[in-house]
């Protein structure tokens, strides 16, 4: 059966049944966070932005942080038939594009947090996190494929890592 | 800042965009100084742009970039980059080293860091330069952070912008600019933006001192 590909954009979250391909483009200090469940056979991802939305949600998309779009990223793979005891997660993303020497802009270094609070809200829902791509200072494209579980990172200069 | 970016009132916005045409005036000057070269600049943009859209809103957000990031602190707190596409970004650097040396090197030939250290320079004279004239204008002190330089997708670059505006909202203020180095050989053009990113707390202060606000 063909797959479906579809392409999350900035703070996008989406859970699929298999089959499905699911693409985000170009992220930088962004996260593609990928949660499975592979005997259920559901796929998700998310495009998360930022850490932490310090309560100020309203009505923002709920994929922008780490802080709401885990949970929300759960919530949409349990409504799609996925145990919770089954789900495993991927990430890949959270580089920093700038290194400026003598600045600590929060800004700069909010691909390391990204990965940090997105580690530390999957270990609250006792989600394993089994595969990583991260941090570094180069830009991420990635394709989650239900066809073999797998996350394809590829990276300018560096070519594709199968994670 | 500002309780809604999306509120500026005409005045305010045309007040932004003289302090993008003060700062790109200057920096076409020291571009041109730079190349002996006449530079073309466009009439400064001011932008909102959602935060969700950046990747897509300079071009194709998978091209390939080369991008020299500046931070500057004290008065007016903002952050600047100068973007070319990675043609033209190899273009400019060939363009200073025949300049500098006398001898034309394709940037193939070159070593990346002396490739990326060219950049960072033709980045920092031009921002600077752009820098120093708005804050004259405004009447503030600054300091200028080394640049950072990277080469890499665009999307993957803009994610910079939000972060700095993604805390505070969804829409971003950018003042863009285009400059572009003519009369070369074949009639080819080099281009790059020069984006000006005000820390979104930092907006109220450029229109007070522009008596806007």
């Amino acid at each position: 059966m063909a797959e479906n590909s579809i392409v999350l954009g900035m703070a996008d979250l989406l859970v699929m049944k298999a089959p499905v391909k699911l693409i985000t483009l170009g992220l930088g200090s962004c996260i593609g966070l990928v949660l499975f469940d592979n005997v259920a056979k559901v796929a998700g991802m998310a495009h998360i932005m930022l850490p932490d939305s310090r309560g100020l949600t309203g009505s923002e998309k709920v994929g922008k942080y780490a802080d709401t779009a885990v949970p929300a990223l759960v919530e949409g793979m349990l409504k799609q038939g996925a145990a919770q005891s089954r789900i495993r997660a991927k990430i890949a993303g959270g580089a920093q594009m700038f290194a400026l020497p003598g600045i600590n802009a929060e800004f700069l270094t909010v691909g390391a947090k990204n990965v940090r609070e997105t580690t530390r809200r999957l270990t609250g829902f006792g989600i394993r996190l089994v595969a990583s791509d991260t941090g570094g200072n180069k830009g991420r494209t990635i394709e989650f494929s239900t066809s073999n579980w797998m996350l394809k990172v590829k990276t300018l200069g560096k070519g594709v890592n199968e994670i | 800042m500002a309780d809604d970016i999306a509120s500026f009132n005409a005045l305010q916005l045309d007040a932004i965009r003289e302090v993008g045409n003060i700062g790109t005036g200057n920096a076409a000057t020291a571009l041109s100084g730079l190349l002996s070269r006449m530079i073309h600049m466009s009439v400064p943009q001011v932008e909102l742009v959602s935060i969700y859209e950046l990747g897509g809103h300079y071009g194709d957000p998978m091209e390939i970039v080369g991008a020299v990031f500046v931070r500057s602190t004290g008065g007016f707190q903002c952050s600047l980059i100068f973007i070319q596409n990675e043609e033209d970004a190899s273009l400019m650097v060939e363009l200073l080293l025949k300049q500098q040396f006398g001898s034309y090197i394709p940037v193939d030939e070159l070593p990346q860091e002396m490739v990326d250290s060219a950049l960072s320079e033709v980045g920092n004279i031009v921002l600077s330069s752009f820098l120093n004239a708005i804050n004259l204008l405004l009447g503030t002190q600054h300091q200028i952070s080394v640049p950072g330089v990277a080469h890499d997708m665009l999307s993957s670059i803009l994610d910079v912008v939000a972060s700095i505006y993604g805390q505070m909202g969804e829409t971003a203020l950018l003042v863009n600019t285009e400059l572009s180095v003519e009369g070369l050989d074949e009639g080819r053009k080099i281009s790059g933006h020069i984006i000006l990113i005000p820390d979104p707390d930092a907006l109220d202060l450029l229109l007070r001192k522009l008596k806007v606000l």
